[in-house]
């Protein structure tokens, strides 16, 4: 018991002023403001695919970008949530990824039953995952180095989502420069290996979010 | 003001740098959550250890505290968040230290029928022995019940049946000398 007044005046003496962190909203503002630069700088450097204007009148295709654009928003919300202790006393809204991916998932599905007969499949394969991985990396070291500063009580999860989302941004990337409409190859691609990358992401967040 | 409010407001003052604000706050903080982990953990040392990690983990995140939200959702979070860890951490040393039952039983006789040595000659030291681990033992070796069969009937996990039948077996072993 001795011990604990002990700390509790130790503690009290190094109170100096602390300058509370900004509102998960205005962190979040902040993190899109850079994954969109981020994203328009990866497509000018990759290049716009051609036919992105025809593309554009299909229903399907602008479904699809609009919802892989809704798991980048949902999971940066997400993960300036997570960033803090009681994620802000908003619980519900760090769960937003998860109807953003079930929506995704439906979006891909209809897609992928559109293209009968299937568009022909490219000559590249694994290249487009790899792709994807090297244009998350800096998103994803951005993301876990600002979420450090925080203290994430679900470190597992928070790094979970912040590699998810790094890997969306790259994916949107890719999909707005890459000239290929063959959904097997983009489900099988670019998808799902979210789901690997979501995994090495939990992994990650214990590593890197621990305080 | 009322107590829940007085907590917010003293995180706000301590915020600002006011030191006896945040010796107060971390003492109600502390109030709060002694008869929370002793409600959670058995030992009173284990209590009060966690207890000072909590309050240190609470004085590093406080930046992640902006005065605008309720105080004590966000200092339980932390304390359930520290309290998970201890466990985690507790339970991983136990599996490290403990020797599977069937290691154990090397020590004891095979057959208790066919040793000297058998639940009743032992009894005596049986019954010296904590409560849950006595009870543990007769259920094994007095009724014939497997480590899940207890499990199931005094509600207990199968593999804390087992390190509690492992703890008794130390204890035995050492006062009978084995």
């Amino acid at each position: 018991m001795g011990n604990t007044e002990e700390l509790i005046k130790a503690l009290a003496q190094d109170a100096t002023p602390v300058k509370p962190v900004a509102h998960p909203f205005v962190q979040c503002a902040k993190w899109m403001a850079g994954g969109t630069v981020y994203v328009a700088l990866s497509v000018m450097y990759l290049g716009l695919r051609p036919d992105v204007m025809t593309r554009l009148h299909s229903p399907m295709f602008v479904a699809e970008l609009g919802l892989l654009g809704g798991i980048i928003v949902a999971t940066i919300l997400s993960a300036a949530l997570l960033a803090f202790p009681d994620m802000h006393q908003k619980r519900g809204v760090a769960f937003a990824p998860v109807f953003a991916i079930m929506l995704f998932v439906l979006a891909i599905f209809l897609a992928w039953q559109a293209d009968n007969p299937p568009s022909a499949l490219p000559e590249h394969n694994v290249e487009c995952f790899l792709c994807i991985t090297s244009l998350a990396l800096l998103p994803a070291a951005w993301l876990l180095y600002s979420m450090r500063k925080f203290a994430s009580t679900h470190p597992y999860l928070a790094g979970g989502i912040a590699l998810l989302c790094a890997f969306s941004i790259g994916a949107l990337a890719l999909r707005l420069s890459e000239q290929t409409d063959s959904m097997a190859h983009i489900v099988q691609w670019h998808y799902l290996p979210m789901i690997g990358v979501g995994i090495v992401g939990l992994w990650l967040g214990r590593v890197f979010l621990k305080w | 003001m009322d107590k829940k409010a007085a907590l917010e407001t003293l995180m706000r003052l301590a915020l600002a740098g006011d030191q006896r604000a945040y010796a107060d706050l971390l003492q109600e903080t502390a109030r709060l959550l002694r008869p929370f982990l002793a409600r959670r953990l058995n030992q009173s040392d284990a209590v009060e250890d966690l207890l000072q990690e909590i309050l240190l983990s609470i004085h590093k995140a406080r930046h992640t505290y902006d005065g605008n939200r309720p105080y004590r959702p966000w200092a339980l979070a932390i304390a359930k968040f520290r309290l998970l860890d201890h466990l985690r951490t507790h339970y991983a040393d136990h599996l490290r230290h403990a020797v599977e039952l069937s290691e154990v039983e090397n020590i004891l006789p095979g057959h208790v029928t066919e040793s000297a040595l058998t639940y009743e000659s032992i009894a005596g030291e049986i019954d010296k022995l904590p409560e849950k681990q006595a009870t543990i033992l007769q259920m094994i070796h007095q009724q014939g019940y497997t480590a899940r069969e207890v499990a199931e009937k005094i509600g207990m996990k199968e593999s804390a049946v087992k390190v509690a039948a492992h703890r008794a077996y130390k204890i035995l072993k050492k006062k009978l000398g084995g």
